[in-house]
Parts: structure tokens; C-alpha cells; sequence
């Protein structure tokens, strides 16, 4: 097995006395689509941030590709990409300067060329000159995964894309999401729709109140419960931790 | 130290303020040649000197001073503050920049809109009344020390900042009145006890009279006395704003 991108030991992170993560350890492997599952609350987005520079985690330690993320944060925010839950836009810049400023903020030397290539992978070429602000719910999602990649990232962080977003660019950003992995990035995500998680992803984690209940491949929780959905699979457990955490 | 990011960030604040210069720059050039048309011109006239020169000549570099300090602080508080409001503020914090580079991209371009500013409302006085800068040296340097030190300022304000109120705290009901009471249209030694000590005790009155010293040779307090309340006041804001930016204070949670 190749070594993990992503390393995270005993990580618990707590705001005041409430406990959002509790002693999690994660690994997530090289050029997989690796599905965080889990009811609101269940510390999905504070783990993401806190691998990704947004949080800073009470205890552990997270390795990105064998670097540390506090130590060597410089290291680690260059091979990570982050698509963050809420669309959040810059009034002032269109989409080209917006992808230009990412690129030199992740330090990569603004690249005009591969700017454009990226506004044409994700449509958005029409309105490159457009203030941000003009654009569709779905364009400003678009907008925010090409900016997660102007770097090309080694891990890419989806923290619930497909919120929100139509059935129509649902399918695109998937299909999105298996190009880049087909290219070689590694993929964690989040996700309600479990259907999706469950025709996309490697491997299924599912986490419940800070805890890591399961982390499995897809075919063989599936293949362990045999004739049930992964839907089904969630819902159970969830309720069986929901009974131990009421007992 | 990413010098990359360093400088995609500070031409990003440079140009955020550039498009809205109708704003940015214009609107207290047009504030600040209103109160040098008021005070300076139209009631200078009636005044005598102070300090051993014109009114309309003792006015300007305060106004030069006091629109600088409104205007560095402005950008940088602004700025920042509004990136945390709309979550733009992640693009910053996922990216490998570290405290430092974040403090000379925002200092620095809120520095360049303060000169910007300034050197706008010193080149309209002059259109009043032509008089040469007495000591280009200690001009750059007050210019220089306190508009990086507001710009600090302002990052601290923002970063504590959770609403637009808490933001507006500042200008209106820190720096204005002390820019007012530092000696902008008037000099302490006019000033009756315990009024005359009590200036004393404004860190904007050594900003002011150390800039009027670097202008026209005279003012309240010594410029050595004033470069080191300045230099002091910088230093304590490099501190505390290095400081925040490091721990991430109201920014990673």
C-alpha cells in the first residue's frame, strides 16, 4: 500500500468545554476519493479546517504527504486545496484577477494562461472579465473549485460542494471530481447525499459527534451488508452511537 | 518568507483600493481642502500667526497628518474586516502566508494610500500658499512611522472587530477627536493649564507637531521628543498586531 497523503494522529479539538473532535486518527492514501460522512454537527468541516490552516487543533498532530500541518504549514498549504462549504467572493476582482491573486497568494507566480484554462474547464471563460458579484450561485461554485486548483494540489479538501447546487451542476462538479482523480489528485470530501459518496468513493468514513465511527472501503461495507443501501448502513449506525451516547 | 505571495497580496490591497478611488481617494482629498479652504483660508486670513508663520501656512501639515492617520487606518481596518465578514479571508488563511507577510502586504499598501492622500492634500495647499518643506528628512520619516503605525491600528481593530459598530468605534470616537485635540488647527500653547498638560498626554499631538516640524521648522514639542512617542507607539503596534496575527486571533478558530 502506498504511504498516506494524509496522516492524522489522535487529533482532538475542543472549543471551550465543547469537544468538536475527539481523539480522531485518520489516513487517507495517495490518488483515492475518500468520503467524510456525517449528520450536521458531526465535526466534518472543523476536522477540514483544521487540516487545512482554518483551525488549529487542541491535540495530535496532522501530516500532510509526511509534513507537518503547524510545523511545516508553509509545505503543507501548498500540496493542499480547499473548496469551502459557504461561496464567499471578492466584490472588487473579476474571475480571471480572482484566479491571478490565488494563484500568487498559494505562492505560484501569477500564470495568465493557466488561469484561462481553468475558467474554460469550469465554463466560466464568458465572464472572465464579469464582477464576481454578477455571477449565478453555480458560476461563484465553479469560481471557488478553480480557485482551489490554481496550484494543483496533491489533496483537495470538497467541504459539501453540492450544497445547494442544481442536479445539472451536481453532475458536472462530480464529474469534475473523478477527472481530477483520474489525474492523479487525491480527494476527500463531504458530502449529504450519500448516494453520491456511494458511487463516487473509495472509502467511506463515517464521523458522529467528534467521533470516527467507521472508516471502510466502499465495496467491502457493502459487500458486508449485503443487499443494503449505504444509506441504510449510515442510518444505523448513527443510531447505534446515538443510543450508547443516550445510555 | 513567500515573497511571491508577499507581493500578489499587497498589489491585491493596492489595487482593492485603487478601483474604488472615487472613494478611497478622492473623498478626503475633497474633506481635507474643505477644512483648508475653511479654517485655513477663509478664517486665516483674520487670524495672526502662530508659532512665527501663517495660519493658513501652520494649518497644512496637520491636515496633511490628520488625513493620513484617518487614511491609513481606514484601509488596512476596512479591508481586513470586510474579508472576515464575507469569508474571503480563507483564501488568505489556506494559503502558506505567514503572520509576517500578511503584516507588510496590508501595512504597506495602506501606507502607499495615506502618502497617496497626502501628498494630494499638501499639493492643494500649495496651490493657496507655496512654502518649501523645511526638513525633507523628518517629514519622510513622521510620514512614514505614523502611517504604518495606524495601518497596524487599524489590523488590531479589525481583527477584534466582530460588527461594523465596533469598527466605527475608532475613527469617529478615537482618532478624530484626538487628531482634533493634538493641535491640528490650533497650538497647546495657546491652551490654559490643566488643557496644556493634558495635550501632553495625546500620542497624536507628537504625530502632528512632529510632521509640522518636518514642514515649516516650528512646532508645540521637540521633533526628538515626538519621533519617540511615534517610534514607541510603532514598536507597541508591531507587537501587539504580530502577536495577533500569529496566533490567529479571531481568525482560526
Amino acid at each position: 500500500m502506498k504511504p498516506p497523503v494524509l496522516r492524522c494522529r489522535h487529533v482532538t479539538k475542543r472549543y471551550g468545554k465543547f469537544t468538536a473532535l475527539q481523539d480522531l486518527s485518520l489516513e487517507v492514501y495517495e490518488g483515492e476519493i475518500f468520503a467524510l460522512l456525517g449528520p450536521n454537527g458531526a465535526g466534518k468541516s472543523t476536522l477540514i479546517h483544521c487540516i487545512t490552516g482554518l483551525a488549529k487543533q487542541s491535540q495530535g498532530s496532522i501530516e500532510v504527504l509526511g509534513f507537518d500541518t503547524m510545523r511545516d504549514f508553509r509545505t503543507t498549504r501548498r500540496l493542499v486545496g480547499l473548496v469551502p462549504q459557504e461561496i464567499n467572493y471578492d466584490p472588487f476582482f473579476t474571475p480571471l484577477e480572482s484566479l491571478m491573486i490565488q494563484m500568487g497568494l498559494m505562492g505560484v507566480e501569477p500564470n495568465r494562461e493557466r488561469a484561462e484554462d481553468l475558467l474554460k474547464t469550469f465554463a466560466l471563460d464568458e465572464k472572465r472579465d464579469a464582477y464576481t458579484r454578477t455571477l449565478s450561485g453555480g458560476m461563484k461554485r465553479r469560481l471557488l473549485v478553480a480557485k482551489s486548483l490554481v496550484h494543483e494540489p496533491r489533496l483537495l479538501f470538497l467541504d459539501e460542494p453540492t450544497a445547494g447546487v442544481d442536479v445539472e451542476l451536481r453532475r458536472e462538479l462530480w464529474q469534475e471530481v473523478q477527472d481530477l482523480r483520474a489525474a492523479g489528485t487525491t480527494i476527500v470530501l463531504t458530502t449529504h447525499y450519500i448516494e453520491e459518496a456511494e458511487r463516487l468513493a473509495d472509502r467511506i468514513g463515517i464521523l458522529h459527534k467528534g467521533e470516527l465511527l467507521l472508516v471502510e472501503s466502499r465495496e467491502s461495507l457493502l459487500e458486508r451488508h449485503a443487499g443494503r443501501s449505504l444509506e441504510d448502513i449510515y442510518l444505523e449506525l448513527i443510531r447505534k452511537a446515538d443510543g450508547r451516547h443516550a445510555a | 518568507m513567500s515573497t511571491v505571495a508577499l507581493k500578489t497580496l499587497f498589489i491585491k490591497e493596492v489595487r482593492r483600493f485603487s478601483k474604488v478611488w472615487l472613494q478611497t481617494v478622492l473623498s478626503p482629498l475633497v474633506t481635507t481642502s474643505l477644512y483648508f479652504l475653511v479654517f485655513g483660508v477663509a478664517l486665516g486670513s483674520r487670524l495672526r500667526e502662530i508659532s512665527g508663520v501663517p495660519y493658513i501656512q501652520f494649518v497644512v501639515p496637520g491636515l496633511v497628518m490628520m488625513t493620513m492617520i484617518r487614511d491609513s487606518f481606514l484601509n488596512t481596518s476596512s479591508s481586513l474586516f470586510q474579508s472576515k465578514i464575507n469569508g474571503t479571508i480563507t483564501d488568505i488563511l489556506v494559503a502558506p502566508i505567514g503572520a509576517l507577510e500578511m503584516l507588510l502586504a496590508y501595512v504597506g499598501a495602506a501606507m502607499i494610500r495615506a502618502m497617496i492622500v497626502g501628498s494630494l492634500v499638501y499639493l492643494v495647499a500649495l496651490t493657496f500658499t507655496w512654502f518649501p518643506l523645511h526638513h525633507i528628512g523628518w517629514t519622510v520619516f513622521f510620514a512614514v512611522f505614523v502611517t504604518a503605525t495606524l495601518a497596524m491600528l487599524g489590523m488590531v481593530a479589525a481583527l477584534w472587530a466582530e460588527k461594523f459598530d465596533h469598527l466605527a468605534i475608532f475613527p469617529n470616537f478615537v482618532l478624530l477627536p484626538l487628531a482634533f485635540l493634538g493641535g491640528v488647527f490650533y497650538s497647546i500653547d495657546l491652551l490654559p493649564e490643566p488643557w496644556h498638560t493634558v495635550s501632553r498626554l495625546n500620542p497624536l499631538l507628537y504625530m502632528v507637531n512632529g510632521l509640522r516640524y518636518g514642514f515649516l521648522g516650528v512646532a508645540d514639542v521637540s521633533p526628538v521628543a515626538s519621533a519617540g512617542v511615534v517610534l514607541i507607539s510603532f514598536l507597541v503596534l508591531l507587537g501587539v498586531a504580530s502577536a495577533l496575527l500569529r496566533s490567529g486571533y479571531n481568525l482560526r478558530s
